[in-house]
C-alpha cells in the first residue's frame, strides 16, 4: 500500500475538495475496516483515504429528540459506542442485542455504522435492522443535504444510491413504542461469523391482534430485503400457528443467492423455519 | 506531503516519534521501527487477535489499524505489561494455568484479558467466552485460557484488598 494518501481534513468543504468527482479514486474514510480488508485483498487501490473524524461535529453523537421520539445518530459513531449507549438499550433494545453478534470487541470498537451502510455488503447484521425500525439516512454533499429512506438507499452488492461525492452524515431511527423486536442472526460457521441469514422483525401487537409487522430479510438477496408478502398475510390478523405457517411459507417465491455461508436453498429453508420460530416466540 | 508523515505518540508510557507511510500498519510500525513483537499479524482480517494494540485504553485490531492515526494517542503492547521484572497477575496467571503452546496468540489474549477484567472483575465462563469471541488459539488452549482468566480475576482482587 505504497503511495496512499491520508487526510483528515477540518472541514465539509476541504473533504470534498479532497474527495473530488465521480472519477476519484479518493474514499472516504469511517473506522477503515471494511477499506483495510478490500486494500489488503487487493480488491482495489484507492489514491487516498479520507477521514471524516474531524471534517464536522454532526457526524458524531448520540441523541435523543427533545420529544423523545426520534434518535439522530451520527455517522462516525462506532458499534462499541452504541453497544455501550444507556438510552439506545431503554429505546432501541434490539440495537443493544444485534451489538454484541457484530465481530469483536475489537473491530466493533473501530468500525462505524456510516462506514457500515456506505460498504452496503448485504451480508452485514445492522441495515436490516435498521430498515425494519423505518430508519432514514441525512446525507451532505456538495450539492447540500437530503433525507433518503434506508429503503430507498441501497441499489445492489455493495452499491448504495449516494451521489457522486455524497456522504452519509447521520442516521435518523424513529423510537416506536409497544412494538416488539428481534434480530435473529443465524450463523453456520462460529456464533460472530457474517449472517448465513439475518431476519429483522418488528411486531405491534393490541391484545391478541398484530395491528403492523416489519420483516427484514439480508444475506440472501443483493441487498436487505422487506418481505411484504408475509407481511400482509399477518397484517391486522391474530398470529395463530396457521397464520405463521402461512407467512413463512410466502418467503417460497424470494430468489434467494447462494454464498459461502449456505446454498440459496439451504437458506430459503433457514428462512421459513427461523422466521416461524421468532413470530411465536415474539407474539407471544 | 500527504503520505508520509511524522507521528508523535506515547508507546508504553515513553514519549515516541516515528516517520510513517500512508498506507503503514500499527502492527508494522511496531514491529519495524521499534522491534516490538509482541503484537503480530496472522489472520491479517480483524479475526484472530494476534495483533491486538491498547490505543487510548481500546483494544484495536493493529492489522487493520493505519500507523498514520496513532498521531497523539496512547499506544500500550504487550510489552508493556510487566513492571521490570515483575509480571502482571493476568501474565502470570497464563503461566501457571499453562494456557498455550506455542504462544503465538497469547500476548492477545493477554490484553483482551485486561479489558474484560476491568469491565467484569469476575466473569462467568460465558462472559469469558463471549468476550474473547475474536481471539483464536490454533493449539486450542481454551480450557486452560479460562482457567488462567478465573485465575488472573481472582489475583487482582486480592490485589485490590491489599
Ligand atoms: C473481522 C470482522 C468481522 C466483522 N463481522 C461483522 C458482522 O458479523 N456483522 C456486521 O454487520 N459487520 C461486521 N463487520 C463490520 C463490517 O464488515 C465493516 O467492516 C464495517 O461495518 C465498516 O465500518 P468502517 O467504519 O470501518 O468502514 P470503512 O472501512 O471506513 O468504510 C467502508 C466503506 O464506506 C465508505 N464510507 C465510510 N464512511 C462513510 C460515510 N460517512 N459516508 C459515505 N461513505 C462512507 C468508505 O469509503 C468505504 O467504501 C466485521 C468486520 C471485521 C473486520
Ligand atoms: S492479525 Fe489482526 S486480527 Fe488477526
Ligand atoms: S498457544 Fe499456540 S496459538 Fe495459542
Amino acid at each position: 500500500m505504497i503511495g496512499l494518501d491520508i487526510h483528515e481534513p477540518q472541514s465539509l468543504e476541504e473533504a470534498f475538495a479532497l474527495l473530488g468527482d465521480d472519477e476519484s479514486t479518493a474514499r472516504p474514510m469511517g473506522g477503515g475496516t471494511a477499506l483495510m480488508l478490500m486494500m489488503k485483498a487487493r480488491l482495489f487501490k484507492p489514491s487516498a483515504l479520507v477521514s471524516l473524524a474531524k471534517a464536522d461535529p454532526r457526524f458524531h453523537g448520540i441523541h435523543l429528540s427533545s420529544d423523545g421520539k426520534a434518535f439522530t445518530i451520527g455517522a462516525m459513531t462506532t458499534f462499541a459506542a452504541l453497544e455501550h449507549h444507556d438510552a439506545i438499550a431503554k429505546h432501541l433494545p434490539v440495537i443493544t442485542q444485534t451489538m454484541v453478534t457484530l465481530a469483536n470487541p475489537r473491530v466493533r470498537n473501530v468500525a462505524t455504522i456510516g462506514g457500515n451502510l456506505a460498504h452496503a455488503d448485504p451480508h452485514l447484521d445492522l441495515p436490516p435492522v435498521w430498515l425494519s425500525l423505518d430508519s432514514s439516512i441525512r446525507t451532505i454533499g456538495p450539492a447540500g443535504e437530503r433525507i433518503v429512506p434506508l429503503a430507498d438507499f441501497f441499489a445492489g452488492y455493495y452499491e448504495t444510491n449516494l451521489l457522486p461525492g455524497e456522504l452519509i452524515m447521520q442516521v435518523h431511527v424513529p423510537v416506536s413504542p409497544g412494538w416488539r423486536r428481534r434480530y435473529v442472526k443465524i450463523t453456520t460457521r462460529s456464533a460472530h461469523d457474517w449472517p448465513a441469514v439475518g431476519i429483522a422483525l418488528g411486531l405491534q401487537m393490541q391484545a391478541e391482534l398484530c395491528t403492523d409487522v416489519r420483516i427484514v430479510l439480508s444475506a440472501a438477496t443483493d441487498r436487505p430485503l422487506r418481505l411484504e408478502a408475509a407481511e400482509s398475510i399477518l397484517r391486522g390478523q391474530k398470529l395463530t400457528p396457521g397464520r405463521i405457517a402461512d407467512a413463512a411459507q410466502a418467503t417460497g417465491d424470494i430468489h434467494i443467492e447462494s454464498d459461502s455461508r449456505g446454498s440459496a436453498d439451504y437458506k430459503a429453508h433457514l428462512l421459513k423455519v427461523h422466521l416461524a420460530r421468532a413470530l411465536q416466540d415474539l407474539s407471544e | 506531503m500527504s503520505n508520509q508523515r511524522i507521528v508523535n505518540f506515547t508507546l508504553n508510557g515513553e514519549k515516541s516519534t516515528a516517520i510513517v507511510r500512508g498506507g503503514e500498519t500499527l502492527v508494522e510500525l511496531l514491529q519495524n521501527k521499534f522491534d516490538l513483537k509482541g503484537a503480530r499479524e496472522s489472520c491479517g482480517q480483524g479475526l484472530c487477535g494476534c495483533c491486538t494494540v491498547l490505543v487510548n485504553g481500546s483494544a484495536v485490531a493493529g492489522c487493520l489499524m493505519l500507523a498514520w492515526f496513532v498521531d497523539g494517542a496512547d499506544v500500550q503492547t504487550i510489552e508493556g505489561l510487566a513492571n521490570g521484572n515483575n509480571l502482571d497477575p493476568v501474565q502470570e496467571a497464563f503461566i501457571e494455568a499453562g494456557a498455550f503452546q506455542c504462544g503465538f496468540c497469547t500476548s492477545g489474549f493477554i490484553l483482551m484479558t485486561k479489558k474484560l477484567l476491568s469491565e467484569h472483575p469476575d466473569p462467568s465462563d460465558e462472559e469469558i467466552r463471549h468476550y474473547l469471541i475474536g481471539n483464536l488459539c490454533r493449539c486450542s488452549a481454551y480450557p486452560e485460557i479460562i482457567e488462567a482468566v478465573h485465575l488472573a480475576a481472582a489475583k487482582m482482587r486480592v490485589l485490590a484488598r491489599a
